[in-house]
């Protein structure tokens, strides 16, 4: 039977249902031109059907009867009972002709337009597909932005896009520069687009999202079969009560509202809320973001082994926020660096042993850092980013110890290459001999003679000497200097609050708002529902809930089978 | 060294069931529908999602560090992802057609991974300073599954804008298949009751039905699983942030990497706001709305894949582990 093909996973429905079945084999007649759909994919349960005209959620003409407007008061405790709002974007029309019209020209003519001149500014930012427009070209100047190598001197551009042979035709380095795009993301033309996106925001959330949350709110018993019927999720229950629904709907997470005959039920509203949670959180990152850029300090700083620095002498400041805080104070002494390494031989972590020490020389805070575990102490933040080998100390002929400064040869990321050269003779003559030793990390030292030949690798913590042409040396100690990049950013608090809000809102965006309407007709219960986003889901949900609504069989009510 | 083995073999393993779950599928669509197949399906997808964990299981073990350190085991990842989204998808006993996209781009991420392009990555290997931090394992992979879903839900649009767009679809109608009947009346029939069409009730053809509700079906699917990976890859990114503020002092450097990232979601943010609270009032601008939102979505699909490779193959900026160099084996 092409029923099993329709949907194998699916077991008939209870006796109650099997009534409405009469038009079910012109249902399923798949070779006919006309088909007859009512409701949800079982199929036999069938009403009538009427197209919407509408998909949007808060269409108020789907239900006529309640744009009477009645506001009576209830008298069963589980009523309430509102009349609905017209449509949101009707509304705001209505408010801002109303209120150009109807505001006393006692006020003064300048604040209407004013206020005029207001409302249409915000109904212009409010538009959607300006918004996505907005969106675009900040989509698209970004990528441009990776585009194009960031903060590079003006002479990079001039080679790179040279008036005589423009790229594409056009881009030369005039465009470049005065568009700002060699710093694209500071740039006048990115961060209009940014302030114009937030204020389109602004505007969308306040004349759009929030009359949203005011309709949504409210809600309305329906007093017609029709309306019901018009819903998109539209079904009949015949021999049925609507309390048993009711109570069904309850234990299914809905909240329900009855009187009377009729019923209304909604879930997960906070579906419809979290759009405008997303917004206001987005601002809050923005707010952040332009806290952070407008006042915070930064420094980078590479320090030896042993040595220490004073906070306010490294730090820059960023904008025209930035005031020092008393922190700056603060002297930062780095008691030792120091590496790990795999097997392998590389390296597997940084550490610094850092203590701080205020003017007096009293110690405030002692720490070891490393790379992903920073330094906080009165809004300052101290991290581990680099590293340099800045001394070898070696004994030569048993004298010294001698501090020979490693200069770097090669730095790339992570592998670095240090050298430095051991003069053996006179150390003035211009091609002078020496022993050179090099060194890619604290490990280990490679040692070559004065012809360049290779000679040996030692470690310092081994101290076993090596010959190399009638010297012997032993090497002590590799001393390394510590990269420390220190910030303080006032901004971070908001940021983080907007990232929290902006992950749990968007979260429950994800949520969809189902409402159901029913009303007791008879001994038939009609039922209808919508959802915002989930239809598929919330369709067989309510399939399911309605199947598990009992038949009430009576002999004291008026029944016609 | 028994975790290598493992490995290979699983690998294999994984492999092989998933073109038997393609080849099947094929013959389905094609040839025959046995519906008794269908059950096997499924249960190849699931035999497949869990090779492919205990494959990277068996990385996690060897290595010692949580297995997304490079791109060989970030593409092993994103496979599993597409896994897991199928099962997802399946978990609500819909009838839905998302395998279709889920298993061959399984199938694909994995031949990569393995192919011959990336051996030098095959072995596990240690971990930079950099990427020792709990934040790894929330953070990639949770862009990893977002990858993962933006890439199905716009493969759905993508085939939504080929169907719309064809004058004959002549694949359909081979023959009189009952696999487009149990398609076709399908959950979908509830959503299209109360369109346009059905104002005359009488149809315009048997074609135009059908693609009508194929591509009812598409959007719908399209527009779920793009929701879901759009909050993923909302998470992904700011624990990305907060990751990159305890590491390196600052939560948003305009890398190529996090900015490629932000082009994304701003599209995939286009996308959701062009299906929102249009007023549709009447059928040609239904389809006109579901048509571009498609056509972003496929715009998205172009620029997940430059954010996921093309700024891998640039190897610059901060996010250089994933580099690699196409080297001509």
């Amino acid at each position: 039977m092409s029923s099993l093909l329709l949907n194998p996973n699916r077991a008939f429905s209870p006796l109650s249902r099997q009534v409405l079945k009469a038009s079910f084999s012109s249902l399923c007649s798949i070779s006919n031109a006309r088909i007859l759909l009512g409701s949800c994919p079982t199929a036999h349960r069938v009403v009538g059907f009427t197209p919407r005209a509408s998909r949007d959620s808060f269409d108020a003409e789907a239900l006529p009867e309640s744009n009477t407007k009645k506001k009576s008061r209830n008298n069963n405790k589980k009523i309430i009972l509102f009349g609905s709002a017209p449509s949101p974007l009707s509304e705001e029309r209505g408010g801002s002709a109303g209120n150009a019209s109807g505001k006393p020209a006692a006020e003064g003519s300048s604040w209407v337009f004013l206020q005029r001149a207001f409302k249409r500014v915000l109904a212009v930012l409010s538009n959607l597909p300006l918004a996505i427009g907005q969106m675009f070209t900040i989509a698209a100047l970004m990528a441009l932005g990776t585009v194009i190598d960031q903060g590079e001197a003006p002479d990079y551009y001039f080679q790179k896009y040279p008036e005589e042979n423009p790229v594409f035709g056009f881009v030369t380095w005039r465009w470049v520069l005065a568009l700002g795009f060699d710093h694209m993301f500071t740039s006048p033309v990115f961060l209009g687009m940014l302030i114009l996106l937030a204020s389109s925001l602004m505007a969308c959330t306040y004349t759009t999202q929030i009359p949203l949350v005011k309709v949504a709110r409210r809600w309305s018993f329906t007093h017609s079969a029709e309306a019901i019927r018009k819903q998109d999720f539209a079904d009949s229950l015949p021999r049925a009560s609507i309390q048993d629904l009711g109570i069904i709907l309850m234990g299914a997470g809905y909240e329900i509202f009855l009187k009377g005959p009729s019923l209304y039920a909604f879930k997960g509203m906070a579906g419809r809320f979290a759009p405008i949670g997303v917004h206001l959180a987005m601002l809050l990152i923005m707010a952040g973001g332009t806290l952070s850029a407008a006042g915070s300090f930064r420094g980078s700083v590479t320090v030896p082994q042993g040595l220490n620095f004073v906070v306010g002498d490294v730090m820059n400041p960023n904008g025209f926020l930035s005031f020092p805080s008393e922190a700056f104070d603060t002297e930062v002494h780095v008691n030792r660096f120091y590496m790990d390494y795999y097997d392998s031989g590389e390296v597997s972590q940084f550490y610094t042993d850092i203590s701080l020490y205020s003017l007096d020389g009293k110690e405030l805070m002692r720490k070891t850092i490393r790379v992903n575990d920073p330094l906080r102490y009165g809004g300052i933040t101290i991290y581990q980013t680099d590293w340099g080998f800045s001394a070898l100390q070696i004994t030569k002929n048993g004298e010294g110890p001698f501090n020979l400064a490693m200069a770097p040869l090669q730095l790339n990321g992570d592998k670095k290459l240090f050298g430095t050269f051991l003069p053996t003779g006179d150390a003035d003559s211009p091609n002078v001999k020496g022993i050179s030793m090099l060194a890619r990390d604290l490990q280990s030292i490679v040692l070559y003679d004065q012809e360049g030949k290779f000679a040996g690798v030692r470690r310092p913590s081994s101290k076993l000497p090596i010959d190399i042409n009638g010297t012997r040396i032993v090497v002590e100690d590799a001393i390394g200097s510590s990269g420390l990049d220190l910030k303080t950013d006032p901004g971070v608090p908001l940021v983080y609050a907007g990232f929290g809000a902006l992950m749990l809102t968007t979260c429950i965006s994800y949520f969809s708002h189902s409402q159901i309407w029913a009303l007791q007709d008879g001994t038939t219960v009609i039922v209808g529902g919508k959802t915002n986003r989930a239809k598929l889901e919330f369709c067989d949900e309510v399939n399911r809930l309605l199947d598990e609504v009992p038949e009430r069989v009576t002999t004291d009510k008026n029944m016609n089978g | 060294m028994i975790f290598t083995t493992l490995e290979h073999i699983l690998t294999h393993i994984s492999f092989s069931i998933i073109s038997i779950v393609i080849t099947i599928h094929l013959m389905i669509l094609l040839v025959h529908e046995i519906v008794g197949l269908r059950d096997s399906l499924e249960k190849g997808m699931i035999a497949t999602f869990f090779s492919i964990t205990g494959l990277l299981v068996s990385r996690w073990i060897s290595s010692g560090h949580f297995p997304l350190s490079n791109l060989y085991e970030s593409l092993i990842f994103l496979s599993c992802s597409f896994s897991i989204i199928h099962m997802i998808s399946k978990m609500g006993n819909h009838k839905n057609d998302l395998s279709t996209i889920t298993a061959p781009s399984t199938i694909f991420t994995q031949g990569f991974a393995t192919s011959g392009f990336l051996t030098e990555m095959h072995q596990s290997a240690i971990l930079v300073p950099a990427l020792q931090s709990q934040w790894l394992m929330m953070h990639v992979s949770m862009m990893l599954l977002s990858y993962a879903a933006l890439l199905c839900g716009s493969l759905l649009s993508v085939a939504l804008l080929v169907i719309t767009f064809r004058k004959n679809i002549d694949i359909f109608f081979k023959g009189n298949n009952f696999l487009i009947k149990s398609f076709f009346f399908g959950e979908i029939q509830y959503l299209n009751e109360k369109r346009s069409v059905f104002k005359n009730t009488s149809f315009l053809s048997f074609r135009n039905y059908y693609k009508y509700q194929l591509t009812q079906r598409l959007d719908y699917w399209s527009y779920r699983v793009i929701s879901l990976g759009f909050t993923f890859l909302t998470i992904g990114i700011l624990c990305g942030a907060v990751w990159a503020n305890e590491a390196w002092g600052s939560y948003w450097n305009w890398d190529p990497k996090e900015t490629w990232a932000f082009i994304t979601w701003t599209i995939f943010a286009i996308y959701l706001h062009t299906r929102t609270r249009i007023h549709i009032r009447s059928r040609t601008n239904q389809n006109l709305q579901s048509t571009n939102s498609a056509l972003v979505a496929s715009i998205g699909f172009l620029i997940i894949w430059i954010c996921y490779f093309g700024i891998n193959l640039l190897g610059i900026g901060l996010h250089s582990y994933g580099s690699f160099t196409l080297t001509s084996t």
